[in-house]
């Protein structure tokens, strides 16, 4: 240890403390012989210095501004086991292909953080730094949370393996649709749909993520007439069904009151929207594990910080922070719907939400291996100009344990929304007799759906109608790494 | 499947042959098998007839079903399990069995201790031996006509529908000592009847037992001294006279224990320097050492002591 | 009505053949497979009867597809189900679960409403065969 007192002018530790500017390079925010300890959080950045600013001075800066630092030094630092609180950058590396930006990996020691709250973590990555000058731009790209913390967190209030349990269904994703029109509908209008939907054959139908309590329908009205559609669609297939209503609302009060009604109409499930922000969520996933009930998360706004690639948080740090806070239902992209989602990424996303353990996959923009720790999974969903021509597709990118959400391609169907759920599930069963029977899916997939169509006319409508409907644009939030083409390939 | 040939297309039985990669297995048996020239010629009878059984239902030939079950007899260590192993790797690459492995079992497995015990256990033991071959050893243990009540014979009765009805399914060998398996068929006719292909394996010559210890050592990295080698052929010449002689696995046996006193030796003298060469040997007192050398006279040399 | 319980029901019923390669779908993950029926298919009758126990350690569709057909015989009116367990550590739970048996009528479920304060409803459902004893309800 240093010790204080004694001062002399060549004293290295009263020189740092000098009242004063000092680069925070200097003031030990960079430390390239630094080996992150395994209880350290791990945050890799994407940063973009202006010009003239140096890489690791900027990667210095941005741990000082997510830590301890202020602009200037201050002698109370002095008063604490500061070298200890410092996050450390310890490694910056340049973006491959990508000029003026760095990859900056910095490490937080445990003791930064409040045990089990999302939202003091995310104050102290993302509180302060994302506005600072001396960047142009930056973005969170990556975290690792030691098993220390993850064990803080209760994660999913039920988890995927739970969720397939209580809803007894196995062996294929889930398969559900967003009532639409999402604004204007009655309450019974709105319960019709739900009926249709999942007697046809989905297994879940949702409310859209700004359906809460309008002039047009309030929510108890909706609660009610949708829990009657569920009830009446189960007796009708023996099976168990589920509408996710949408709790969110002004206040947590609002919120435990929606959420406790539609316990007690016996739904399964209820849904919040991202909005509602991380304290919120986190209290619903309390809520949810304390009364046995599914917790869907639509993330409504995330497009405004995860999209671009330079600046915000890249969606896969979100879909980390909401394994901790416990929900057990997050959208995380289709790859072949009309919403953004390069393959490779979405994949990562996927892996983030659902494996026990991720290891460092650059391909898929996982920069570090994270153990869960025995955390549940969350249960990721699939939705946005999503068709059953698309199954073997969706089949093979997405895997089983995932909820394909056919909205339009179940509402918007020819003969009617019930024949258009009928058309979705004989899709999805078929194709998993035919992928477990060893076919190729991927090659084989559209003559696997034709055989299927022989014998459900609703299918052979739906491939009719939207067969050729794809959405082709290139992806703006790409892997910076790809793998090396081989001479065979 | 293979589609139904004209009866002017050329059947090719080499090309078959080669198709199904069993010359491998063959070339393993007899590079990892000494000696058992009458059960390896009887090996490739069996493929030959089920190649050309194949070939026969291309041309659209009337082929009987095959009966493939097989009694295995000799005396223990002769390779009977190893046979087995084999065969049912065959039986695979020529499309006879559809997975290949083979489950081992004994009464035990088999036969339960009370009644409506025993019906089960077979049953789950046919469904794990399914796609595959069912070894069982000393098979003429689930007969014991001394007892009325034994539940051995339901489990004969279970494994007879079986193997009489399922033949798709699963191929049985049946293997034990030759006079004990002769009994045994001889009381259970209907056993008998079922079983295709006898196949009888000899005892090993003393000259083929030193190159199966040949063959182990070498697979251990150890080597023999040239004295210690002599002991070896003597130990062997003493010990098939003796009591509970089990073939291979005796040589095996005798080569563990020569090991642990050649162990025991090297620490005993731990001051002195050792070469590579030291712990890949073992020498004569390790061998001689045997109480087989106390317990019978030196065979041709009666009455001789040992020094 | 139709059952739509299990992986495979919108599809018309599985072939022996169908089946068995589900099974190996099964063995070759090593999962164990077990067979279950009932005569109660409420959804949330989570425990059907077992047919044994889960098998184990096979390699071969062939010894399940014998429980199956015993079970169809020996339950010719029932529901009847294969299941797939996965050990795997975060797993530990079903992976497949199929029925290969129904009864030939299926009556199907009423629809039970009690009605209370406001507009509020407590829904219950029940199949409207167990309203016989167990053993003659199909």
């Amino acid at each position: 240890m240093k010790r204080i007192g004694n001062r002399t002018a060549s004293d290295p530790a009263a020189e740092r403390y000098r009242a004063g500017v000092l680069k925070y390079a200097q003031m030990g925010y960079w430390d390239s012989g630094y080996r992150p300890k395994d209880t350290d959080v791990l945050a890799m950045f994407r940063i973009t210095p202006q010009e003239g600013v140096d890489a690791n001075e900027a990667a210095a800066a941005v741990a000082g501004e997510s830590s301890t630092a202020t602009w200037t030094v201050v002698w109370t630092d002095r008063l604490t086991a500061c070298d200890r609180y410092r996050a450390k950058a310890y490694k910056v590396e340049p973006v491959p292909g990508a000029p003026g930006q760095y990859f900056a990996y910095i490490a937080y020691d445990l003791d930064l953080f409040e045990p089990g709250s999302v939202a003091n973590l995310t104050a102290s990555i993302i509180g302060n730094v994302f506005g600072f000058k001396p960047l142009k731009a930056l973005r969170l790209e990556d975290m690792r949370f030691p098993v220390a913390y993850v064990k803080t967190f209760a994660g999913p209030a039920t988890g995927i393996i739970v969720e397939r349990e209580r809803l007894d269904k196995f062996g294929r994703p889930l398969l559900g649709a967003t009532v639409k029109p999402k604004l204007g509908l009655s309450g019974k209008n709105y319960g019709r749909v739900v009926y249709e939907a999942l007697q046809g054959g989905l297994d879940f139908t949702k409310d859209d993520e700004n359906i809460n309590s309008q002039p047009f329908m309030h929510w108890r009205d909706r609660f009610l007439n949708c829990m009657e559609a569920v009830n009446r669609a189960q007796a009708v297939s023996g099976e168990v069904k589920g509408h996710y209503l949408n709790v969110t609302a002004a206040t947590m009060e609002d919120m435990y009151e929606r959420a406790a009604f539609a316990r007690d109409l016996g739904s399964v499930i209820v849904m919040i929207d991202l909005v509602i922000g991380y304290t919120a969520i986190q209290s619903m996933a309390r809520w949810a594990r304390k009364n046995d009930m599914i917790l869907h998360l639509h993330r409504a706004g995330h497009g405004t910080y995860t999209r671009q690639k330079n600046h915000g948080v890249s969606f896969r740090v979100i879909a980390k922070w909401m394994r901790l806070a416990g929900v057990d239902h997050l959208h995380a992209g289709t790859i072949v719907g009309k919403l953004e989602g390069d393959p490779n990424t979405v994949q990562g996303f996927y892996n983030v939400l659902r494996e026990p353990h991720n290891p460092v996959d650059l391909q898929r923009g996982i920069f570090f291996e994270q153990d869960w720790a025995g955390l549940g999974g969350i249960m990721p969903v699939a939705s946005g100009g999503i068709h059953a021509g698309q199954m073997h597709q969706l089949l093979t990118y997405l895997g089983d344990d995932t909820v394909l959400q056919f909205g339009g391609g179940t509402i918007g169907h020819p003969m009617g929304i019930s024949a258009g759920a009928t058309a979705n599930r004989v899709a999805l069963e078929a194709m998993v007799l035919a992928r477990n029977e060893g076919r190729d899916i991927w090659r084989e997939g559209p003559a696997i759906l034709s055989e299927a169509a022989r014998h459900c006319t609703p299918l052979r409508a739906a491939l009719d109608t939207w067969g050729e409907v794809t959405f082709d644009y290139a992806s703006t939030d790409t892997p910076d790494f790809v793998p090396t083409p081989t001479a065979a390939a | 499947m293979n589609s139904v040939l004209k009866h002017t297309d050329a059947f090719n039985l080499e090309a078959a042959f080669r198709d199904s990669h069993v010359a491998d297995v063959l070339e393993q048996l007899e590079s990892e098998l000494v000696g058992l020239a009458p059960v390896k010629t009887r090996i490739r009878d069996i493929c030959a007839l089920l190649l050309v059984d194949t070939l026969r239902k291309q041309a659209g030939l009337s082929t009987e079903a095959l009966s493939l079950h097989m009694s295995f007899t000799g005396n223990p260590g002769t390779g009977k399990t190893t046979v087995a192993l084999r065969m049912a790797e065959i039986l695979h690459r020529l499309g006879y069995v559809r997975k290949g492995h083979m489950v081992a079992v004994t009464r035990d497995d088999l036969v339960g201790q009370y009644i409506g015990h025993t019906a089960p256990k077979t049953r789950e033991v046919l469904k794990r031996a399914m796609g595959g071959v069912l070894f069982i050893d000393e098979a003429y243990y689930l007969y014991r006509p001394e007892n009325e009540r034994d539940y051995g014979q339901e489990a004969i009765e279970i494994l007879l529908q079986e193997m009489e009805n399922h033949r798709d399914d699963l191929v049985v060998i049946l293997a034990g000592y030759e006079d004990r398996m002769d009994r045994f068929f001889r009381s259970n006719p209907g056993m008998s009847s079922r079983i295709a292909h006898h196949i009888a394996f000899p005892d090993y010559t003393a000259a083929e037992l030193l190159a199966i210890a040949d063959l182990m050592l070498d697979q251990m990295q150890y080597s023999l001294s040239a004295e210690a080698r002599t002991a070896l052929e003597e130990y062997i010449e003493r010990r098939q006279t003796m009591p509970h002689f089990a073939n291979a696995r005796s040589i095996r046996n005798a080569l563990d224990r020569a090991r642990l006193r050649q162990a025991s030796r090297l620490f005993n003298r731990r001051d002195a320097s050792l070469a590579r060469n030291d712990l890949m040997t073992i020498e004569a007192a390790d061998i001689r050492a045997s109480r087989v050398f106390a317990e019978t006279p030196p065979p041709g040399r009666q009455g001789e002591l040992q020094p | 009505m139709r059952l739509t319980q299990g992986t495979f029901s919108f599809l018309p019923d599985l072939t022996d053949a169908q089946i068995s390669s589900q099974i190996e779908y099964c063995l070759q993950r090593g999962w164990a497979v077990s067979v279950e029926h009932t005569e109660d298919p409420h959804p949330r009758n989570t425990y059907w009867e077992m047919y044994g126990n889960p098998m184990f350690d096979l390699k071969d569709a062939a010894g399940i597809m014998r429980e199956v057909d015993e079970c169809r015989r020996t339950f010719p009116n029932r529901y009847i189900k294969v299941n797939a367990f996965d050990s795997t550590r975060g797993i530990e739970s079903l992976r497949l679960s199929f029925i290969v048996a129904r009864p030939q009528e299926e009556p199907g479920f009423e629809l039970l409403r009690e009605e209370g304060p406001g507009r509020e409803v407590r829904y219950s459902m029940r199949s409207y065969a167990t309203r016989r004893p167990e053993g003659h309800r199909y």
